[in-house]
């Protein structure tokens, strides 16, 4: 609290002690007594909430009885509408449903294709064990020593990988 | 003089053979670049493993036979009374030991390639094919004696 005494109020402050969200104005910080410019930006924000709440109520208050009678049969139509048993679809909407289910399938064919590989690579990335790497070296050094290679180990994999 | 000009050609030897030769890069399929580059699935890396571990023992008697034959031709070479009929027995016993090892590396490499699919074969010698030129251009600079010089990346054959 002591701290929005010496800041200003940023907008969603204001906003939340404009449109409290229990409904019930919530206590405003000492701040707003000492400045004068938050003081102005929560009246100006709690006018611009009032005139939203007018503009709608006075939408509502000014409608006629038969701008209600006709929201009302119009609503009740809707409702009538949605009990409905629905029309057998054309059959040339199964073809097009049919037909667009095998392209989504024919797209996600490669992705799957190499999500398992992208799977192998990561496990292999932490499954290079202490045995791997003697392994490895042994492969290598194997390598040398049959082409050729009289002693250590001079190998591209170490500069490449 | 002669020894360095020897020594340069063998490494230059072992270059281009590193190009066609699978166990220079060691467990290739457990290097997640590779993996990732062949798209590798899990079946076929423990396939390749399988393959690997079945090699393996022999690889490891092998090697050990080649470095024993290496070594005795080495001592037998640093005797002053070195007999050239025993120095000439030594090499040819470290030859076959070093070919031993290579026929096995060979058919191992072999049973691997079984395990890709044509495409990934495809891959893996274009990455060969580029390591080597980098191991290339790596020895020419080392030769040169501008080894901080950058590279040129290597040529895409795609």
């Amino acid at each position: 609290m002591d701290d929005l005494r010496e800041r200003h109020l940023t907008d969603a402050e204001l906003f939340g002690l404009a449109v409290p969200a229990a409904g019930d104005p919530e206590a405003l910080p000492g701040h707003l007594s000492q400045c004068q410019a938050c003081s102005r930006a929560l009246s100006e924000w709690k006018n611009a909430v009032q005139t939203l709440a007018e503009e709608d109520l006075g939408a509502l208050g000014r409608r006629s009885p038969e701008q209600w009678r006709a929201a009302e049969d119009s609503t009740m139509e809707a409702i009538r509408r949605a009990g409905r048993p629905r029309r057998a679809a054309h059959p040339i909407r199964w073809i097009v449903g049919i037909a667009a289910a095998l392209l989504i399938v024919a797209l996600a064919m490669p992705a799957r294709k190499s999500a398992p590989a992208a799977g192998a690579v990561k496990s292999d990335d932490t499954t290079f064990s202490a045995a791997d790497r003697a392994d490895d070296a042994l492969l290598r050094d194997a390598a040398f020593l049959a082409q050729g290679g009289d002693t250590g180990t001079d190998s591209i994999a170490e500069d490449s990988l | 003089m002669k020894r360095g000009i020897l020594a340069v050609a063998a490494l230059l030897c072992a270059a281009s053979l590193f190009g066609q030769q699978g166990p220079a890069e060691g467990k290739w399929w457990k290097r997640p670049r590779i993996a990732a580059e062949l798209q590798l699935s899990a079946d076929q890396t423990a396939a390749l493993e399988k393959i690997f571990a079945r090699s393996r023992p022999k690889i490891i008697d092998l090697k050990a036979d080649l470095e024993k034959k290496q070594f005795e031709y080495q001592q037998a070479l640093e005797d002053e009374r070195a007999d050239r009929q025993i120095v000439a027995a030594k090499i040819e016993a470290r030859e076959e030991a070093r070919a031993r090892l290579q026929k096995e590396l060979a058919l191992m490499e072999l049973d691997m390639r079984e395990v890709l699919h044509p495409d990934q074969r495809e891959r893996l010698m274009r990455m060969r094919e580029a390591w080597r030129q980098v191991l290339q251009e790596r020895r020419r600079r080392l030769r040169e004696g501008n080894l901080n010089e950058e590279a040129p990346p290597p040529k895409k054959k795609r």
